[in-house]
């Protein structure tokens, strides 16, 4: 494994659109580290570039400190794992996951390939599909055998494209669990992509935030959530999502254009505010309630079920502390 | 009323009535061959009498005058001549005839081997790589490139026939394999071409990119993920071009004479005594038939669409 440095990366499709934009970022060894953003943000030109499937137009790729910018894909020991399956579909399983350890880069003798795939199929619970065809699997099972077949060596960096967005959600849950404890035995380095903020947060170390190409705050899941430096990362993590408001609404500071204040930090029942219940959603183990507060729309969120009913009068408190600040710009006011 | 059935299902009568279509399309098209097949199968008389028999004696003869050179000689000879050792040596002396050696069929036969494979060959070979760089690289000029191979099919072939003629002869490719080949592959690539660029396209470039990255250079993954799911385009692309090779006779009547003659110009030239001699001539076109038939039936499992698709989520 190794430690991956991005330095100072531009590229642009068609010399016209900008897709990624001075970036610059490293993943240490034994990294799980997640970049988050909406669709379009560069996410996976990110990967592709790191494997080298992309040209950059400027800037480094270095691992363990060595520049492999101009490497080609093969000979830079990285695995990847798309978003789509992209299995062979005219090998087995099995032959699936031979394939990069049979490649020419490694030809490994077939007793330590049988070796390698038998632990990697056990691992991943496919052990008995290893002689079907790759096309005659269940969804939930390709994707478990694309994983397995990025796995099955120990590359410089595993790169992982939306590895479980294709899936059902029970499967996600329990492949995200696997895929944390398969990086914790292996001490693996990861670079993952996706646009789930609760894999994000279940599975990171460290969380990059992309916006439009360029990085926006790095830091740990905790960081990103309690401490986000722009309206924009602040968004990206909770559910549900942080409220921003006008910052005068509750005559905190006049100075302030807005603030955002996560659901959770809203109690309902006592408090020096009086709203309007517009909707009441209980989700089991919590209860999301819609208030409509001198015109705008504030969600609170409270462990429970809560009992009241639509358009009643509802009195709420906030919790002053935990109020993030913003400037014109939506970037975070810190107080001194 | 039937309300078992889908509605996307066909009533039972349209599909009585696709059936019956395509049976009497099927006896349309298989008169011409079956009447071939039969002539193959009967004697000279036989084969021209009128009205045409459909039930008769089946016999080897056309198939023996087909691989045979036979001179006619006179009873007294005939009597002189130690008895007959194998049946077809009794065939051709019932005829008063005596076999002088074997006739050219099975040279120009396998030299229509040697070509149409030849051919077939090289223009799937270079059309899949042509087609997999159109399909993938930016080329410069792509569409324009394109519309040109496409364009070397906007006239007849024979249309040039005159320079190829005098090129040929210039090179030293006239009555040469190689030359059949090179000509016969010419005309094939545009289609081999564009026909394979659209099932290339089809391919998800998913694939390459991962065997790239799991450690194959970029032609490896075109032997190893790219061929064998293009399998299906490859297989359709090498009937058309084979049929085409197999069957092309006015380049072959040009071009070739002796050395590289293929079995299309020469099958017509069977004269039999007193007239075309039909039976041998059924013969050559039947087992002339017979390879392009059995090409097609070995790669026909390939031509059925989606074996391959489905591994890869759009």
């Amino acid at each position: 494994m190794a430690k991956v440095e991005l330095k100072k990366l531009f590229k642009t499709y068609n010399k016209k659109i900008k897709a990624l934009e001075d970036i610059n970022l490293t993943i240490e060894d034994g990294q799980f580290f997640v970049l988050l953003g909406p669709s379009g943000a560069g996410k996976t030109t990110t990967l592709r570039c790191i494997a080298g499937l992309e040209k950059i137009d400027s800037g480094d790729v270095l691992f363990n400190d060595e520049n492999i910018t101009h490497d080609q894909p093969a000979s830079r020991d990285v695995s990847f794992v798309f978003q789509q399956y992209s299995l062979y579909p005219h090998y087995t399983v099995y032959e699936n996951l031979a394939f990069p350890l049979r490649s020419p880069m490694r030809k490994l003798p077939d007793e330590e390939i049988k070796n390698k795939v038998e632990k990697i199929a056990e691992m991943l619970k496919i052990t008995n599909k290893l002689k079907n065809k790759a096309t005659e699997l269940s969804g939930g099972e390709m994707q478990r055998v694309a994983i397995g077949r990025a796995l099955v060596r120990e590359p410089n960096i595993y790169l992982m494209d939306e590895p479980l967005s294709s899936l059902d959600a029970k499967l996600r849950e329990t492949l995200r669990v696997e895929l944390k404890n398969i990086q914790l035995n292996l001490n693996a380095t990861i670079l993952y992509v996706t646009h789930d903020q609760a894999e994000a947060t279940t599975l990171a170390d460290k969380i990059g935030v992309l916006k439009e190409g360029k990085i926006v705050q790095i830091g740990t899941p905790e960081e990103i959530y309690e401490n986000p430096n722009s309206i924009y990362v602040s968004q990206r993590l909770g559910s549900p999502k942080i409220n921003i408001l006008p910052g005068s609404l509750f005559k905190l500071d006049n100075n302030i254009p807005k603030i955002g204040l996560r659901p959770e930090n809203i109690e309902l029942g006592d408090g020096p505010y009086e709203g309007k219940i517009i909707s009441i959603e209980n989700l089991g183990s919590e209860t999301v309630v819609a208030i409509n507060f001198q015109d705008n729309e504030i969600l609170a969120s409270i462990q429970g079920s809560y009992k009241s009913s639509i358009n009643e009068k509802i009195n709420f408190d906030i919790n002053t502390n935990k109020v993030l600040k913003f400037d014109n710009g939506d970037q975070r006011i810190h107080e001194r | 009323m039937d309300t078992s059935r889908s509605y996307l299902e066909p009533s039972s009568f349209s599909k009585k009535m696709a059936a019956a279509i395509i049976i009497v399309y099927a006896v349309i098209t298989l008169i011409p061959i079956s009447w071939m097949v039969m002539t193959s199968f009967k004697n000279v008389d036989s084969a021209i009498s009128y009205p045409p028999e459909v039930l008769f004696e089946p016999s080897l003869e056309g198939y023996v005058n087909l691989f045979t050179n036979r001179s006619r000689q006179s009873q007294e000879y005939l009597d002189s001549l130690p008895p007959p050792e194998n049946w077809y040596e009794e065939l051709v002396r019932s005829r008063e005839m005596v076999i002088t050696g074997p006739s050219k069929f099975l040279g120009r036969y396998s030299n229509s081997m040697i070509i149409g494979f030849g051919s077939t060959f090289a223009s799937v070979f270079l059309g899949a790589l042509a087609a997999y760089a159109f399909s993938r690289f930016r080329v410069p000029l792509k569409d324009d490139l394109l519309f040109f191979i496409l364009s070397t099919r906007m006239f007849p072939p024979i249309a040039v026939a005159v320079p190829i003629f005098i090129m040929y002869r210039k090179l030293g490719l006239g009555d040469t394999h190689l030359g059949m080949i090179i000509l016969y592959t010419v005309v094939n690539l545009s289609l081999a071409v564009w026909l394979l660029k659209g099932f290339m396209d089809e391919i998800p470039k998913e694939y390459e990119e991962a065997a790239m990255i799991d450690g194959y250079s970029r032609l490896q993954a075109f032997f190893k993920v790219v061929l064998p799911q293009a399998m299906t385009g490859i297989a359709a692309t090498a009937i058309f071009c084979m049929i085409f090779s197999w069957n092309e006779y006015a380049f072959a009547v040009l071009l070739t004479q002796f050395n590289a003659q293929t079995a299309p110009p020469f099958i017509p030239t069977i004269i039999g005594e007193g007239g075309l001699d039909w039976p041998a001539i059924g013969a050559g076109t039947t087992l002339f038939l017979l390879p392009v038939m059995i090409f097609t039936i070995i790669l026909r499992k390939h031509l059925l669409r989606g074996i391959t698709f489905g591994a890869v989520r759009k």
